[in-house]
């Protein structure tokens, strides 16, 4: 390399041009003022950061790490990346309790699982939730997401041999709220990929992707399960030249973006197999393979863009797929922020922020009036389904009911 | 995936020619890294002398207001430029005296309207000003976050609050015959402007603020909602980082989000910016197109790049990317058969086509016509 | 015209001359300093801000050297706010001799500065900037030193006691009779305004300049001026100072200042005329990236801001064209003992580092002259600014949690941002925001700080030194400036000089990031604000 052929910086924050066209799409800054913006917070504060680490200002936690600033950026400058990185470097207050209990997402759901149906009770009872509300700081006019009875590791493990059977095969990375919360949508993708004669395998013990440790402060956790995980992926890539598939896109963009940028792992072994499963199962129909549609699904679908999905840049093979289902009639909303942001907008503090952050995206899906709000993230499922009472599911749901039997 | 064009960059240029493909019933992606130039629109297209009634169409049909006035536009800082089409709240006026008494309206610790420039340079043309400023309640939430009194922020607040601000003028107007507003009226909801002339009972003037441009954004999101509606696929947020070429010709874009997943196309625009959106790079020896590494003229001597002094035309504005008459951007000399250059890349390559929005609409509308006609 | 009396008039608003200036005033004079521009245009401005401990000059100066790190300590204690304690390191690279550090070290020591060999590996760990390849370090008390706020507080102190300022003031000639100066005769650079000032005793403290001076009073002083490039990178790269532990050479040293680094220099004999306009070659850049890259070599792909170059104001002492063996010892002359010119001294020479002690020592002439017998305080009564030494401290104490920009204008001002500690929330809001700067800060500069263009007020706020440059504050700073002046015509000219001033250091590193700033700002005043 020749001196100053190109320059570089950390998260590229040398490569601000100050237009501020960050803090315009910056959905936090719109509704509450003691956030400085992702402006001030990422590039400007860097600078100042490098110079005396005590200009680390402690208002960062507001960021929800959407990346919807990265997306804005006309310059390519990490800026969420920059502020988050900054809380790891910097913020070395002990998480809170509540935070560690919000953020043990795997954890949590090990624990309540033998106990299901008693904790979606409890949770759901009005004094628990003012208990949670005035012990923890968890907002209580927050609906709980509800804990299965049966994890899908265990539903799949004893499936294993009818998947083993199909011809081709990928790994998949369930993530916590597959296994413990929501297993049906495992199944679901279970079914849509046969039906294009791609059994399902489980990795050998993937942990919580650590999305909600590295925005909570643990970001020491979140390395060990990111260590983990990678050599769990790089198992099923690298020895068994697996593809690896997702049905969450905030798990996704975690193990492909933050892992390397935020937490300094390296999963360049596994980073390009590791894909989405609507871009997967599009890759398929692009080689050839078809599915056969039902004649009488007849469904008015609005597709939201979750934050990360448009960080991934992946919402078009989303898209593409609920669009080719016959009898759908599609419409996308317009990309914005639902205001949950994981763990987020379960704090207290921030309840009144996330719903308002949230409140032009319900506000148009009022306005569409659709049978289902499709959507590839399970927080922003909840926040919209509390918010609006529409129901939201994600596409590999809307395919598998779409699919002729 | 495969479409019929994929435009690389997301700005006027790429916009205008995307919905105009659409409309011609092909199927199109842009390519866009991040936000555009847009959001630093003076709301007036430059070099637009002459315009075509399809530019006036496809901004109705995104509906967009436009008006057609050659004259000048009053500037941010109270001095007046040459222009013809405008946003519809950017006014044009026949000559800089447009008024005898004027009301300049501001609000509290807004740092981003120069009302005293603006009046500075609104006197030097005899007329007489009077400055007054809206302290109002509403906005200050914002005031606590020290850089957020700014145009947009400020915006969303109007969006709201626009009627009292009316009430507010209507109170404070003395013998004016004109008011001055700062452009911060109409970022989600674009009959806003119109009802405020329509309330105030005096003529309304919206004047530039320092960007990011409230009547820009909300013309990008217009165009891309337009985009949307006709079925384009607007990849917001992505880099294409190179190209395959095959046998002479564009065979597809990789970028930097789908990597492995290649976007084919039959033909492909480049649309993406000068130097500030990096659709032309520049290191201590050279200045190169990074997609697909077209000839760009300029000189090998860096220190003609510049001009010494800061007002004068720099040279490296007028670099370019070099094309052929029908616009097929040059490798090696030699132009590839499906890519066509359209919008600021061209620099100053193509003088007959104007410069800035003037040059992007027009650019744009040739490589739609060359696509179309193949 | 007017004629207004003082005991002393201080020529040239550098450091000099507002340390003498200061010194004077402290000691019961009445003062009255005159500068042709802005204060710290010069030299003072255009250096790397190193506050040396002496370590560059053991082997070869010892003399400058002990003056070097006694002036560190003491500026340590009197201008805390002024200064970063980095400390510095000596690095030896493997086409250097490392038996230099051993020469280099004991030179240190008989000098009193305390100089430390330190394993390699270990000032790797300390600053991960330095270049990995090194075979030899030595750590040493080396800081930085933020000379426009040095100066400033200066020339605040000077005010507090009762000195006066006449800034963009030109001297046009003395009043003299005989043998004696009496005054001088000026002019207002800004208003035309011509006035006659008298005095017993005129100092010329003009750096450069000063070779003029003397030659209107009718005295020689051998002056040679040396130019030194210097390149601004955007961020700080290192945390310490990284020097080259061998013979003083180009480029080896790079310094870390508020928010940049910055790496220089050169030095290139250029005649008189050139000192006012300086400019930096393409070989000047090149030569700093090649050697600048050796001590750090992430300064290889760093975004550069701008590059400028001052002209050392050294009296040539022999025939040596690099200006390099010639001292760096002060020079302070009195034209009576020397010239038989009564009511005259120069006071040159030196550097940064030592303006106190070159005050202190024109001061005791000029006291002698006047039969003024009072001691000098300012080696222990701290600056205005710095009467406590952890500007977090002084944060605190106004604010329960602090916001950035009121922790960047502690950092700035010292025990001073009191001043602007209780403003309301317009004061809060941002004027700049690449370095911080309020409303607040601005409008307390422009009160307090005899402040009469962008940028003067960039001197003493920082607002336009950013990575955009004055692209976004210049123009809200016009604002704030028109306003408490009111003079927006002036201010229309003010601000395209300072996008002048600015553009002049961007061009000769324009590329990459800095280019497309350009562009923009290019974009932004022409065509949309319509300048």
């Amino acid at each position: 390399m020749k001196l100053q052929e190109y320059t570089e910086s950390r998260h590229n924050f040398e490569e601000c041009m100050k237009c501020t066209v960050c803090t315009a799409y910056c959905p936090v800054l719109q509704v509450n003022p003691l956030y400085p913006g992702p402006k001030q917070a990422g590039p400007d504060g860097e600078r100042l950061r490098l110079k005396d680490p005590w200009f680390f200002n402690y208002a960062l936690k507001y960021c929800m790490n959407c990346k919807r600033c990265e997306v804005a950026c006309p310059s390519g400058v990490r800026v969420a990346d920059l502020i988050q990185s900054a809380r790891i470097r910097y913020d070395h207050t002990k998480p809170k309790l509540r935070d560690r209990i919000l953020a043990s997402t795997d954890l949590m759901g090990k624990l309540t699982r033998p106990v299901a149906p008693v904790v979606n009770g409890v949770t759901g009872l009005k004094i628990a939730k003012s208990a949670m509300d005035a012990m923890l700081k968890i907002d209580h006019r927050r609906t709980f997401p509800k804990y299965s009875g049966r994890s899908f590791e265990a539903w799949l493990r004893s499936h294993e041999k009818e998947q083993a059977a199909f011809p081709k095969q990928v790994a998949y990375f369930h993530g916590c709220y597959v296994n413990y919360n929501h297993p049906d949508l495992g199944k679901d993708l279970v079914k849509v990929l046969n039906a294009l004669g791609v059994g399902v395998q489980l990795l050998d013990h993937e942990k919580c992707c650590g999305i909600a440790m590295i925005t909570n402060g643990m970001s020491e956790q979140a390395t060990r399960h990111a260590v983990h995980n990678i050599a769990v992926l790089k198992k099923a890539v690298v020895d068994k030249g697996l593809t690896v598939v997702t049905t969450s896109s905030s798990c996704t963009l975690t193990l492909r973006e933050e892992y390397p940028n935020l937490l300094g792992v390296d999963n360049s072994a596994v980073h390009d197999s590791l894909l989405m499963a609507t871009r997967y199962i599009y890759e398929r129909l692009e080689a050839g393979a078809k599915f056969r549609f039902r004649t009488d699904f007849h469904k008015k679908i609005a597709y939201h863009v979750p934050c990360h999905m448009e960080r991934l840049g992946w919402s078009i093979f989303s898209e593409r797929l609920l669009r080719m289902i016959p009898g759908v009639e599609f419409t996308l909303l317009d990309s914005a922020c639902c205001g949950i942001a994981g763990t987020y907008g379960f704090k207290k503090e921030n309840y009144e922020a996330s719903q308002a952050v949230g409140e032009p995206l319900f506000e148009q899906i009022r306005s569409v009036n659709p049978d289902i709000v499709a959507c590839d993230c399970e927080t922003c499922k909840w926040q919209i389904e509390m918010s609006t009472g529409y129901s939201v599911i994600n596409p590999i749901s809307i395919l598998a009911q779409a699919l002729a039997e | 995936m495969r479409f019929d064009t994929v435009i690389i960059g997301g700005g006027l240029a790429g916009l205008v020619s995307g919905i105009s493909l659409q409309q011609a019933g092909q199927q199109t992606a842009i390519i866009s890294t991040g936000q555009n130039a847009l959001h630093f629109f003076s709301g007036s297209f430059e070099s637009m002398q002459e315009v075509p009634k399809r530019t006036l169409d496809l901004f109705a049909g995104a509906g967009i207001r436009v008006h057609y006035n050659p004259g000048v536009r009053l500037t941010p800082l109270g001095t007046f430029r040459e222009a013809a089409l405008s946003l519809e709240d950017t006014s044009l006026f026949p000559t800089p005296r447009f008024a005898d008494k004027i009301l300049i309206v501001s609000f509290a610790g807004y740092l981003d309207f120069f009302t005293s420039f603006l009046a500075e340079g609104l006197e030097k043309q005899g007329m007489s000003c009077r400055i007054c400023v809206l302290n109002l309640p509403e906005l200050e939430k914002l005031e606590q976050g020290p850089s957020e009194v700014r145009s947009v922020q400020i915006a969303r607040t109007m969006d709201r609050i626009w009627e009292k601000v009316v009430q507010e003028i209507r109170a404070l107007l003395r013998d004016e015959d004109t008011v001055i507003l700062p452009q911060v009226f109409g970022l989600q909801d674009i009959s806003v402007p119109g009802r405020i002339r329509q309330g105030v009972p005096a003529r309304v003037v919206f004047a530039g603020t320092m960007p990011p441009s409230v009547p820009g954004i909300r013309t990008q999101m217009l165009l891309k909602q337009r985009l949307r509606v006709l079925g384009g696929t607007y990849l917001m947020g992505d880099e294409a980082t190179r190209a395959n070429i095959v046998d002479g010709k564009v065979h597809s874009i990789v970028t930097r989000n789908l990597g492995s997943h290649c976007l084919e196309a039959d033909n492909f625009i480049l649309a993406t910016g000068s130097y500030f959106s990096k659709g032309l790079k520049t290191n201590p020896f050279s200045i190169f197109e990074p997609v697909f590494g077209l000839d760009v003229e300029y000189d090998e001597d860096r220190n003609r790049w510049y001009d010494p002094a800061f007002a004068n035309d720099q040279p490296y504005m007028n670099y370019g990317v070099r094309t052929d008459a029908a616009l097929h951007g040059l490798h090696k000399g030699k132009p590839i058969g499906n890519l066509f250059v359209a919008g600021s890349i061209l620099g100053n390559t193509r003088p007959d086509l104007g410069s800035g929005a003037g040059l992007a609409i027009r650019s744009a509308q040739v490589a739609v016509d060359q696509i179309l006609s193949l | 015209m007017t004629t207004k009396d003082f005991d002393v008039i201080i020529l040239g608003g550098g450091i000099t001359g507002a340390g003498t200036q200061r010194d004077c005033a402290m000691r019961g004079l009445r003062t009255l300093l005159i500068e042709r521009s802005d204060i710290a245009t010069g030299a003072t401005g255009r250096n790397h801000g190193l506050l040396h401990s002496g370590a560059r000059y053991a082997v070869n100066d010892a003399e400058s050297a002990e003056e070097c790190i006694r002036e560190n300590m003491i500026l340590r204690k009197i201008a805390s706010h002024c200064i970063d304690e980095t400390d510095g390191l000596f690095i030896t690279l493997p086409e250097d001799d490392l038996a230099y550090q051993q020469t280099f070290v004991e030179a240190c020591r008989k000098a009193g500065i305390n100089a430390e060999i330190i394993d390699p590996k270990l000032a790797v760990r300390l600053d991960p900037a330095v270049n990995p390849a090194l075979t030899g370090a030595v750590r040493v008390p080396d800081g930085s030193v933020d000379p426009f706020r040095l100066c400033a507080a200066n020339m605040l102190d000077a005010k507090l006691h009762d000195g006066q300022v006449r800034l963009h003031t030109e001297v046009t000639g003395f009043i003299r009779e005989g043998d004696t100066i009496l005054g001088v005769r000026t002019r207002n650079l800004q208003t035309g305004e011509t006035e006659e000032f008298r005095a017993p005793v005129t100092v010329n403290a003009c750096g450069i300049w000063g070779h003029h001076i003397a030659s209107l009073a009718g005295v020689n002083i051998g002056m040679y001026p040396a130019k030194g490039a210097l390149l601004v990178f955007s961020h700080r790269v290192n945390q310490m100072v990284i020097n080259r532990c061998r013979k003083p050479s180009n480029a080896d040293i790079l310094v870390p200042g508020d928010t940049v680094c910055i790496i220089g220099t050169t030095s290139t004999h250029i005649p008189f005329e050139e000192c006012d306009n300086v400019a930096v070659t393409p070989d000047e850049v090149n030569l700093l990236i090649t050697e600048g890259s050796k001590l750090a070599p992430s300064l290889s792909s760093t975004r550069i801001l701008r590059a400028y170059a001052g002209v050392r104001p050294l009296v040539s002492a022999d025939d040596d064209p690099t200006g390099r063996n010639i001292s760096r010892g002060i020079v302070c002359l009195d034209h009576e003992k020397r010239d038989g010119l009564k009511g005259f001294i120069t006071i040159t020479g030196g550097k940064l580092m030592t303006y106190r002690l070159m005050a202190e020592m024109a001061t005791d002439v000029v006291c002698r002259k006047l039969n003024v017998n009072k001691t000098c305080e300012t080696a222990h009564k701290p600056l205005p600014g710095s009467e406590e030494r952890s500007y977090e401290q002084v944060a605190r104490r106004i604010w329960e949690t602090p916001s950035m920009a009121q922790k960047a204008a502690a950092s700035r001002m010292g025990t001073s941002v009191s001043r602007i500690g209780k403003l309301d929330r317009y004061d809060n809001a941002l004027v700049c925001e690449c370095e911080e700067v309020s409303v607040g800060e601005v409008n307390d500069a422009i009160e307090r700080m005899e402040v009469s263009s962008l940028t003067d007020l960039r001197r003493r706020t920082r607002i336009g030194m950013g990575t955009c440059q004055g692209e976004f504050c210049a123009c809200r700073a016009a604002g704030l400036l028109a306003k408490a002046r009111n003079c927006v015509e002036k201010e229309r000219s003010d601000l395209a000089d300072f996008l002048q001033e600015r553009w002049k250091g961007n061009f000769p590193i324009g590329w990459g990031d800095t280019l497309r700033e350009a562009e923009y700002t290019q974009w932004i005043y022409k065509h949309v604000l319509g300048l």
